[in-house]
């Protein structure tokens, strides 16, 4: 058993419709590794799709959680029409990335008020991509606490036209106000 | 860019969006005025959608795209600037210009924002390189310290990634890391953006990632000074550690467990640390110590704490962690079975799981543990659930089942009983193959089972759908039948085939009744000659032919017609090899046909000991490394020394190679010469092949040789063929020659005292020669010594019942020694007797169980005699290894060398 002392543990985060079709597809590499990155077998996209393919054939409509795949460890939950599928090397703590794919999960459910499908994740792209942002930092995981996960992830602004009426009512807007109104309470409360 | 790499695609079913309308799209909106948050948040969504489907852009479109939305920073709306952070992330891995934007992004990490200020930090990461990295040290440091746990981990994972190109900088904020992996930082509870449905009552006040990626940074930092290491793990280990995230822990466990792995000798000291953490809250805590524990040395009842957590793990209700645990379970099976066989109760309650890796790591692993009192049971139960499982599932189990009945001879019956009901069930192809190759298998290897497994076999083919299998059993029985007592019951079967089935078929049950002629029985002759006629009456030409054939060769009394029973077995890689060199070669080769006699036959017991091996080796499981079989390779290996050697003149005088010895390294690797041996033994001579490395990349050698000294008289040398010169950094060959005794005995024992010499001569780093006014001097370097045992004369067999064979030898010699060395464990000490005598163990006896143990070796003597070694040992810490050894051998004075051999 080779010892893995590197925070890089993830190496993929996917997402396949039902027909084995991508919708999100990140494979992680160390941002500035010095290694060669040829030593990669998910180098090429063509690899990366036949991975996709060989393993959607050997995980769909069987939910099992967890398989060897290829020599990696393969978590993945299968949705209506969407499967989730999270890759770490063969010899990591399984229970680790377990707590890390289902911490995004759950995250996902969250964010998508509990309609995980293809519909809606097609529809709520920006906040798909930035909770699996949250949660795993180019193979490193984040976060695994799905509450902690979903609150980092804003939501779209609200209609442009307000904003053209020069009142600020985007989240920003409001977290500005609700300060602005926090800071003069608590001076009122001082003052007292 | 061609039109043709913007092909429209189908969009109407929700798909990627394409590509060129993307990357108009988001130039126009990026750079309208205002800017429309909402539409631009929505473009970039489309982008990376684009992006994440594998999709990329050229690098002078990428930076087009990263200008534009560099533009987007200045906008107020943080959510928008999220995405953008995002996507710069993204864009930076192809576009060239990243730099340009720091300044924009140092802005949101020096500001307050509560929303970007992580995401901005991590970015940053992507676009500072080694040069451009000491303008953030400030900002780093201060992120690290901030006490919102995210701003931490944000500022903690970027320093991780940057400390390959800037090292140096990184090391400025160790202290700041070495506090964030003991600090205390709450969530601030006003930062989020809670989503409906979800209140902030369901967040956590802190969850401590920050320290899994302090410790993970920290240690990059410190791991080549051991002692601070040390220090840090002995500070957040115990009672009183300030981590609280069970993946800090794990981490911790994973350095604790290599310091132990380096340094064998701390193992015991560090092993409380670990043992502490088999009970923790969190299942990846218990299984990370567990791993660590079992692949350390640690003592038995050590192990068996571990054993006793994976034992707990196995009943948790997450499949991820049963998963787990099983297959740490089967990893230790493989190697050592006995030590997990009280995990047994759990394992068999895993047989049914619903995950059917689970279940398939179950099965497998309690075949390994299965010892011969408890596989009757364990087989009963596998039955049991047989037939719930899928056939895919069911060609491992039966996969298990053989390795099993190999290694448990003595249990043929019920294994015979348990392939014979599964036989008669539904099943494909491919399960019912692996039914009959199981079957075969016992049939070759565990004589006892043969008449029993042949009448199942014959049982099946009364009625099988698949032809394949059917002509593969009429084979078998065609060469196993006439072996046996009764060899009349297998021609009714057989005839029955001809009578009733399809002309490939009744081809094949043509061929094997034949063979049952030829057995020498008159009456038989005779019955088969008339079954024979009959035959040439059928439809198919084929079957005809085969038939009058047949009769033709029965009648002849051909000596032939012997070797049709049992015939040659060629060694097929020398023979592939030696018609790939046969047909490579000029016109001249073609002249003289190939020679067929040039290759080497194989004895049926040569064959089936290469076959035993692979079929006992061979994992079921699909973690197995393919690996050629180790006889297989050895022959190989003879075959190639023994075409080197018979170019060199005086060496092919010699008559064929008959033995080749393994490599014996005689140096250590990391020295100056690296010198190992090759022992050849001829008909009456013995070489010694000495392949000299040079490591050394200034001087050269001249005339190496190597002076061999045995210790005995018997051996007289006839030659040295040294290296003339030996370049810096290349290899070389000297082969020394020497007369040997030619009478089997303890004379053929020896020990050679070797000394490697040599003129050195200094090289020109220019040149890359050596000065040739340069006389050199003389130089020795002692090399270790080089024995000849026994194992040297002999070749590793198979024989498939050990007892009586052995039983059978006429000359025997017995001794009891004490190997000594207190220290080294039984299996090393099994281990070490099966190679030096180069001899095959026999009956599963490799694998050590306990403090005693019998080994059984069987082999051949190069003379052609066959000789069995039975070694009784029994481990004692104080008094070190008591060996029995009783030999036997075909041939006089092969087991008194023997016995001296193992002295």
């Amino acid at each position: 058993m080779s010892l893995n002392t590197s925070l890089y543990t993830v190496k993929a985060v996917v997402i396949l419709d039902n027909e084995a079709k991508r919708l999100y597809a990140k494979y992680f590499k160390p941002p500035h590794s010095a290694e060669d990155a040829t030593a990669s077998p998910f180098q090429t996209l063509k690899s990366q799709q036949s991975f996709e393919t060989a393993l959607f054939k050997k995980t769909h409509k069987i939910n099992s959680d967890i398989i060897l795949f290829d020599n990696h460890i393969v978590l993945y939950k299968e949705f209506a029409d969407v499967v989730i599928y999270l890759v770490g090397d063969l010899n990591e703590n399984e229970v680790l990335l377990m707590s890390c794919f289902s911490g995004l999960v759950e995250a996902f459910n969250i964010l998508l008020k509990n309609a995980l499908d293809k519909k809606s994740i097609t529809e709520n792209y920006d906040m798909v991509v930035l909770a699996i942002d949250e949660t795993i930092d180019d193979g490193i995981i984040l976060e695994t606490d799905s509450a902690v996960i979903a609150s980092r992830v804003t939501g779209p602004p609200s209609a442009d036209a307000i904003n053209l009426a020069k009142i600020d009512l985007s989240e920003k807007g409001l977290f500005s106000a609700f300060n602005f109104a926090r800071a003069k309470i608590g001076e009122r409360l001082q003052q007292l | 860019m061609s039109t043709h790499s913007y092909k429209k695609h189908d969009d109407a079913e929700g798909g990627a969006p394409d590509k060129m309308t993307v990357f108009q799209d988001c130039l126009l909106g990026f750079n309208a005025l205002p800017v429309s948050a909402k539409k631009c948040r929505g473009l970039l969504a489309k982008l990376l959608r684009l992006l994440y489907s594998g999709e990329t852009f050229p690098a002078s479109e990428a930076t087009t795209l990263f200008f534009s939305i560099s533009k987007l920073f200045q906008h107020k709306d943080s959510s928008l600037r999220q995405l953008v952070y995002l996507a710069i992330k993204e864009l930076s891995l192809i576009s060239d210009d990243v730099l340009m934007v720091t300044s924009s992004i140092m802005k949101d990490v020096q500001s307050n924002e509560l929303v970007v200020k992580p995401n901005a930090i991590r970015t940053l990461a992507r676009v500072l390189d080694g040069s451009t990295v000491n303008a953030a040290e400030r900002l780093m440091k201060n992120a690290v310290v901030d006490k919102n746990p995210i701003v931490a981990s944000a500022a903690l994972l970027s320093s991780y990634h940057l400390l390959p190109v800037a090292r140096d900088v990184v090391k400025r904020w160790t202290n700041e890391t070495q506090e964030a992996v003991t600090a205390q930082k709450l969530l601030p509870s006003d930062q989020f953006a809670l989503h409906e449905y979800y209140g902030s009552s369901n967040l956590p006040s802190a969850t401590y990632s920050y320290q899994y990626h302090a410790l993970g940074l920290l240690y990059l930092l410190r791991n080549h000074d051991r002692m601070s290491l040390m220090k840090m793990i002995q500070q957040l280990s115990g009672n009183n550690s300030p981590l609280k995230s069970p993946m800090a822990i794990v981490q911790l466990i994973r350095f604790v467990a290599k310091i132990a792995v380096e340094d064998p000798s701390a193992t015991q000291a560090l092993f409380p640390l670990l043992a502490a953490y088999l009970r923790h809250k969190s299942d990846m805590v218990e299984l990370e110590a567990a791993k660590a524990i079992v692949a350390l040395n640690v003592t038995p009842e050590q192990f068996l704490q571990a054993i006793n957590t994976l034992q707990v793990l196995l009943s948790a209700p997450r499949t991820v962690t049963r998963f787990a645990a099983v297959r740490v379970l089967n990893r230790i099976s493989m190697k050592n079975p006995e030590k997990i066989v009280v995990c047994n109760a759990e394992l068999e309650g895993l047989v049914n799981d619903p995950n059917r890796s689970i279940s398939t790591y179950a099965i497998t692993t309690l075949l390994k543990t299965g010892s011969s009192d408890n596989v009757d049971r364990l087989i009963k139960t596998i039955a049991k659930f047989m037939g719930d499982i899928s056939d895919e599932f069911k060609i491992v189990v039966v996969d298990s089942i053989r390795t099993l009945a190999l290694k448990f001879p003595e249990k043929h019956g019920a294994m015979l009983r348990f392939l014979n009901e599964l036989l008669r069930d539904d099943g494909g192809f491919a399960f019912k193959n692996s039914i009959v190759e199981a079957l075969f298998d016992m049939i070759r290897f565990v004589p006892a089972s043969r008449d029993g497994a042949l009448e199942h076999l014959c049982e099946f083919i009364e009625d099988c759908e698949f032809t394949e299998l059917s002509v593969r059993i009429l084979h078998l029985l065609g060469e196993e039948g006439p072996k046996t007592n009764s060899p009349t019951l297998y021609i009714r079967h057989i005839y029955n085939r001809v009578v009733l089935e399809n002309s490939i078929i009744r081809s094949s049950a043509v061929i094997a009744l034949s063979k049952f002629a030829l057995l020498g029985d008159a009456a038989i002759k005779k019955n088969i000659q008339i079954l024979l006629t009959r035959c040439l009456n059928d439809v198919d030409d084929e079957v005809r032919d085969r038939a009058a054939w047949s009769l033709k060769l029965i009648a002849s009394d051909l000596p032939e017609a012997q070797s049709f029973v049992s015939p040659l077995n060629y060694s097929l890689p020398v023979l592939e090899q030696q018609l790939a060199l046969y047909v490579a070669g000029d016109k001249a080769t073609f002249a003289t046909p190939f020679d067929i006699h040039a290759i080497p036959v194989m004895s049926e017991a040569e064959l089936n000991a290469i076959e035993f091996r692979e079929k006992t080796d061979a994992e079921p499981v699909t973690e197995k490394v393919e690996e050629q079989s180790d006889l297989l390779k050895t022959s190989l290996l003879q075959q190639k020394y023994s075409q080197e050697l018979s170019e060199i003149p005086e060496i092919a005088a010699y008559g064929s190679l008959l033995h080749s010895s393994k490599v014996v390294a005689l140096t250590e690797k990391e020295t100056e010469f690296v010198v190992t041996t090759v022992k050849h033994v001829f008909a009456n001579h013995l070489l010694l092949q000495y392949d000299v490395e040079n490591t050394l990349t200034d001087i050269e050698l001249h005339d190496v040789t190597v002076i061999a000294q045995p210790d005995s008289d018997a051996y007289a040398e006839e030659f040295s063929m040294p290296i003339d010169v030996l370049r810096a950094e290349s290899k070389g060959t000297i082969y020394v020659s020497y007369t040997r005794p030619t009478e089997v005995g303890t004379d053929l024992l020896a020990a050679f005292g070797n000394t490697l010499s040599f003129i050195t001569k200094e090289v020109d780093p220019d040149t890359q020669a050596a000065d040739p006014e340069d006389d050199g001097f003389q130089d020795e370097y002692q090399i270790e010594d080089l024995e000849v045992g026994p194992g040297d004369f002999i070749v590793p067999a198979y024989m498939a019942n050990f007892t009586s064979i052995m039983d059978a030898l006429p000359h025997q010699q017995s001794a009891v020694f004490n190997l000594g060395d207190g220290a080294s464990a039984l299996l090393d000490t099994v281990a070490k007797l099966v190679t030096s005598l180069s001899m095959l163990p026999l009956e599963n006896s490799e694998v050590v169980d306990g403090n005693s143990h019998v080994l059984k070796l069987f082999g051949k003597t190069i003379w052609g005699g066959k000789v069995g070694v039975s070694i009784r040992l029994a481990h004692n810490a104080a008094k070190g290894t008591l060996a029995k050894v009783e030999v036997r051998a075909e041939e006089e004075n092969v087991a008194e060398m023997v016995v001296e051999g193992i002295n």
